[in-house]
């Protein structure tokens, strides 16, 4: 039987439900879109994201030396978050439903997942790039 | 009507109206809207050679080479033989740094008179993105004609004259606010500049200052501390140029004349024969500088001037020849840093007030890496010599508002009725349960009076009065700001476009897209207000619902497109402007509907003729603001209730103009519009099958209709125990 008052399945992420515990690890789901079940399901993709993390760390190396155009960082970070959104619906396919503060998870499908990724990589994308600007980092 | 055919044909007019738009470029071609620039008119002492400054100066038949600082050049007529002097051109990048809409200055040549008179002004360059499509820019031109013939020291200001206080009213440009504020400073502080370099405006003398009897010898901390001495600081990425350890330029300054300070940097002796040396009313100021290029500039040569810094007061530059200079020995203050270069200069002008605040000014060329041009840039860090130096303090100033200041103030009554709508339709639909629970499946005015309210409002107070249409285009901006130049003056101009803004992302993540898509945004009103008309009229039997299947499709078309307006905005945010085109907001508010080239017009038009048919088929299918909401709206804290019983329960589902509840009876928030029509449903026992079906039961059985809660059902009757009668 289906539930209407959700718009995809109910479902619990595999870890504990308590104050603190659950505030790291969802900060930690936040951060880190892998999971152990999903990287073994998604071994191709784990090694395509392999060779885009080496990628990652040289353009931010770049970045760093201030030799990496804006269009570059925009670029990689478009493709980052296409990576993550297939990741994540192999590893943790799920969202919160509701406030930020609840604890309903519910099934992602694509495009709540792609939802999630683009709006949570804006928000940490704009941050990275108000910080290397404001650093002197990246030269506009 | 077949909605196949009505939907193929409709499609077809858009596509064939993007067409043309796109297949047009001629009326593009002749426009200033990021027009190529040779790269010298910036340096090139001969300014004339590179721009039509006879279009600005008619009178005039030859020009000089730039002179001055900030620079313009002389008209000269001949006159039996003779050259007579008959005018200034000038360049508003060699003078002001302010930019437009776009984030760009406005680069434009203007021309004045002996008198001040001004004579001529020319669009030479923009960004303006409103400039590119939505507005032709002859009426940018018609502004700017509007300053020929003005004095540019009358006080001129956009909006109504106000005669009492000697303001000159200019007429706006409808939807292009921002601009023309920016470019009215433009015309005014260049204009100002350079009748005050060549005389044609006296500067008011202010009081001199008059120093207290403190007279103390400070470290080079204390120096800091109570800001005897100041810093200016330019990096190298500022100008452009790659980051380097070592800032471009790093200098402290102070003023001399003020005794503790001057004694303090250069002694007493040193202290005494400076001021020997200057005159009444003569000033002289310190820099020392660090940093891996000079502040005097390599290029200087003797009798020339220093280009690389100023003093600025108000709106007049002191600039320094090499008269002015004098070598700065040493700096006797404890705990001075060590330095590359160092100067003393003379601010010999009368008109320099030292009792007022001043700022060091270092003028730089940034390099544009993509284009390779270098543009006018400056830096500068303000000074006022601290109050306990002066006798009575430091003199009361009061500077102008800022330009958004101003608009915020001409607007107050709009601001505070907008903020009213705003409040007022967000705390209505905090209350939605109350009215819902008013309203019934038949008699749903209680929440549909508020929404029609809004949306006349909203068409015609925001719409085509404030023209406060919220776009695609200003995420553009914004992202495009964020990257480049990002100003909060630059949103604060246009007061309704910010205030909806903070109304959108707040009402977003407590309710989802649907209370502006659905309740306040122009467009989206009007649209579903002709249906609504069109159902009144008689053509309900006309009107038509896409099945879900084609809806579940077509749905995904307007994320499309906002994707690539978005890519699109990445390699050209020109690009992206006209493609954003794909909204019909500037052809209907901003410009009007008649106001514009038929394919604009066919475009907005067929949308808005669509409208009657099918509800809201650009919100649902093509808008790419309504995309980008959508996608934060996933996450929106307060969604609408569902009973258990929705998923197999269509009666809210049939209803549902949004198409956002499926065959589960689940809603999408994404696809929803909050019209709160299944709300009413959902409380309404005649309505709702399950409460009908508990209605009809209770009623049999003879039980109390209880009321509803908040699950949607009736409360449930608990039997209580009867109490024991006492023995």
């Amino acid at each position: 039987m289906v539930d209407p008052r959700i718009l995809t399945e109910a479902v619990h992420p595999p870890y504990e439900d308590k104050g603190a515990t659950r505030l790291l690890a969802e900060a930690w789901d936040h951060i880190w879109p892998w999971s152990r079940s999903g990287f073994e399901r998604q071994r191709a993709v784990q090694a395509a994201g392999l060779a885009i993390a080496v990628a990652a760390t040289v353009a931010w190396v770049l970045a760093a030396m201030g030799n990496l155009t804006p269009g570059a960082i925009i670029g990689w970070w478009f493709g980052w978050s296409v990576f993550e959104v297939v990741v994540r619906m192999g590893a943790k396919p799920y969202v919160k439903d509701g406030p930020w503060w609840g604890r309903r998870y519910r099934k992602a499908s694509p495009m709540d997942m792609v939802c999630y990724v683009g709006f949570k990589n804006l928000l940490v994308g704009a941050v990275l790039f108000i910080g290397l600007k404001s650093l002197g980092l990246i030269v506009i | 009507m077949n909605p196949f055919s009505a939907l193929r044909s409709a499609t077809m007019g858009a596509l064939l109206a993007v067409a043309t738009l796109l297949g047009s470029p001629p009326s593009f071609a002749q426009t200033a809207y990021e027009a190529p620039l040779p790269a010298q008119i910036n340096t090139d002492p001969d300014l004339c050679a590179h721009v039509a400054c006879t279009e600005v100066l008619p009178t005039a038949s030859s020009f000089s080479h730039r002179m001055g600082k900030p620079t313009y050049v002389e008209g000269y007529r001949d006159d039996a033989g003779q050259r007579k002097l008959v005018g200034y051109v000038f360049l508003s990048t060699d003078i002001v740094d302010i930019p437009a809409y776009s984030g760009k200055p406005v680069i434009t040549l203007i021309g004045m008179d002996t008198d001040g008179i001004i004579t001529g002004t020319k669009i030479l360059r923009h960004s303006e993105p409103i400039l590119l499509l939505g507005i032709p820019e002859s009426v940018l031109t018609k502004f700017v004609n509007q300053y020929l013939g003005k004095f540019v020291g009358d006080k001129i200001e956009i909006g109504k004259a106000r005669n009492e206080e000697g303001y000159i009213g200019l007429d706006a440009i409808t939807g292009a606010t921002v601009t023309v504020i920016a470019q009215n400073q433009v015309v005014m502080r260049s204009g100002v500049a350079i009748a005050r370099q060549v005389g044609i405006l006296k500067v008011e003398p202010r009081p001199a200052i008059r120093y207290s009897a403190i007279d103390e010898r400070l470290s080079w901390e204390q120096l800091l501390k109570d800001g005897s001495v100041r810093r200016l600081t330019v990096k190298s990425e500022q100008l452009g140029m790659p980051r380097t350890a070592e800032p471009y330029v790093d200098m402290f300054f102070g003023h001399l004349n003020t005794p503790s300070v001057g004694k303090s940097i250069l002694g007493e002796s040193g202290y005494t024969s400076l001021m020997s040396r200057l005159k009444d009313n003569e000033h002289a100021i310190f820099i020392i500088s660090n940093g891996y290029d000079s502040f005097k500039g390599s290029g200087f040569v003797r009798g020339g001037i220093y280009d690389r810094v100023q003093v600025s007061q108000d709106m007049d530059a002191y600039t320094f020849r090499d008269l002015d200079y004098l070598n700065l020995w040493g700096v006797q203050a404890p705990g001075a840093p060590s330095y590359k270069e160092s100067a003393i200069f003379i601010i010999r002008d009368p008109g320099f007030a030292a009792a007022y605040p001043w700022s060091l000014v270092f003028l730089g060329n940034k390099l544009d890496r993509n284009t390779g041009h270098r543009d006018f840039v400056s830096f500068d860090s303000e000074y006022w010599v601290p109050a306990k130096y002066m006798e009575g303090g430091r003199p009361k100033v009061v500077k102008p508002d800022a330009p958004w200041v101003r608009v915020w103030k001409m607007r107050t009554v709009e601001i505070v009725l907008f903020s009213i709508l705003l409040v007022g339709v967000a705390a209505v639909y905090a209350m939605r349960d109350r009215l819902t629970r008013l309203s019934t499946r038949k008699n749903k005015w209680p929440v549909d009076g508020f929404k029609y309210a809004a949306w006349l409002i909203s068409i015609f107070f925001v719409g085509f009065y404030l023209l406060a249409q919220p776009s695609i285009t200003q995420v553009l901006t914004w992202f495009h700001a964020l990257l480049f130049q990002w100003k909060w003056e630059l949103f604060l101009t246009d007061p309704f476009i910010f205030l909806f803004w903070i109304f959108i992302i707040v009402t977003v993540f407590l309710w989802g897209r649907g209370l502006f898509c659905g309740w306040l945004c122009p467009f989206g009103s009007l649209s579903e207000l002709l249906y609504k008309v069109g159902a009144k009229l008689g053509l309900k039997r006309f009107q038509f619902m896409l099945p879900m299947k084609w809806h579940n499709r077509l749905k995904w078309v307007k994320y499309f497109v906002f994707f690539g307006l978005l890519a699109v905005s990445m390699l050209s945010m020109g690009l992206a402007e006209k493609l954003a085109e794909v909204e019909p907001f500037k052809t209907t508010f901003l410009v009007g509907l008649f106001s514009r080239s038929w394919p604009y017009t066919l475009f907005a038009a067929g949308l808005l003729g669509l409208s009657i048919f099918t509800e809201r088929p650009f919100c649902k299918y093509l808008c790419p603001l309504g995309a980008a909401l959508a996608m934060p709206s996933t996450f929106r804290w307060f969604g609408l209730k569902r009973k258990q019983e929705c998923d197999s329960c269509k009666a809210c589902a049939v209803g549902c103009g949004s198409l956002a509840i499926d065959d589960k009876g689940r809603i999408d928030h994404r696809e929803c519009m909050l019209c709160l029509d299944c709300m009413v449903m959902y409380t309404d026992e005649h309505a709702c099958p399950p409460l009908a079906q508990e209605r009809k039961r209770r009623t049999k059985a003879g039980l109390a209709l209880t009321p509803i809660g908040a699950d949607g059902y009736y409360i449930p009757i608990k039997p209580v125990a009867a109490a024991t009668p006492k023995a």
